[in-house]
């Protein structure tokens, strides 16, 4: 799975917890989950269990924690998915 | 150097199914903590108000870090909650009118003692039927530690971002005539400006729903 479909997945995965979806549209890999899209840092933990579910991997602590700018999730769920292929 | 941190967690956007996960809590509470859920004192307190209790003094411990170590990514496995006593009161409070304001330390809080590193705090939360809310400080006396929280009408972000605003600002007018700013450092976290100039007050806001909260660090006596 190349790093565009992950990109475009993950803008469904963010939707539920992004007030403003509009913003979404524009989204790039430097954007920011909490300064940018306004997301609740509580919802942080329901974006890694929703890419765990959806791409059937498992994120450990110190990659979770990566996890706070667009392009860093992609990196981490291709990093998990090479990891368990 | 002196920060704040407070946080709130609106219990009506919690999703307790999902709190009860293992694979979600775990990624919040540490192995330890989920070991101290099953002593006795816990007995009455919900799993998912556990969990959130914690969420929110790690989340509490962060910002105040935040102001010490701009580089700090959260990760609330690594903020360890050491030590939690119940409050002596009732577990839940009622939450009577739109606004509710505290100083100091009263026995009403949950209270305990947090760990990130070598760095030690301790922290008050409150839980009424409607939400949780934490403050941390430095050292266990909470005396110059002021919290206020309020219920708003609107639960979209930039409407709560301003009623924390203008929920602060009233609070340290009664300190400080005048005109207030709330300004974003390029860290992050919020400064206090009158006449455009620095007040150094650490301060920190919170909201989530339809709830927003502040926290700051004041000695009166010394605002003269």
């Amino acid at each position: 799975m190349d790093r565009k479909t992950i990109f475009t997945e993950l803008k469904k995965v963010l939707a539920p917890y992004t007030e403003n979806k509009e913003m979404l549209d524009g989204i790039s890999e430097e954007t920011d989950l909490i300064r940018d899209l306004k997301i609740n840092s509580a919802n942080l933990v329901d974006i890694i269990i929703d890419a765990e579910s959806q791409y059937n991997i498992e994120i450990d602590f110190d990659s979770a924690e990566k996890m706070y700018k667009v392009g860093s999730c992609i990196d981490v769920i291709i990093d998990k998915m090479n990891q368990s292929a | 150097m002196k920060s704040a941190g407070n946080d709130i967690v609106a219990l009506r956007s919690v999703d307790k199914q999902r709190t009860s996960q293992f694979r979600f809590y775990s990624k919040i509470l540490s192995a330890l903590e989920q070991a101290l859920y099953h002593q006795p004192q816990f007995a009455e307190i919900p799993f998912e108000n556990y969990v959130w209790l914690l969420w929110s003094v790690k989340e509490s411990a962060y910002k105040y870090l935040k102001r010490t170590i701009p580089g700090l990514v959260f990760s609330p496995t690594k903020i360890i909650i050491q030590h939690i006593e119940i409050p002596v009161g009732p577990l839940i409070n009622k939450f009577e009118g739109i606004q509710w304001e505290s100083n100091g330390y009263s026995e009403e809080f949950y209270r305990g003692k947090v760990i990130y590193g070598s760095h030690t705090f301790y922290f008050r939360s409150k839980i009424s039927e409607e939400w949780i809310a934490t403050v941390v400080n430095n050292n266990e006396n909470f005396e110059n530690v002021w919290w206020g929280i309020q219920s708003i009408d609107d639960a979209g972000y930039y409407h709560q971002s301003k009623a924390v605003r203008t929920l602060l600002l009233n609070k340290l007018n009664s300190f400080f005539p005048g005109d207030l700013q709330v300004e974003k450092n390029p860290v992050g976290y919020p400064v206090i400006l009158k006449d455009l100039e620095d007040l150094h007050i650490p301060v920190s806001l919170a909201h989530d729903d339809r709830f927003v909260a502040y926290s700051f660090i004041l000695n009166p006596l010394n605002n003269s």
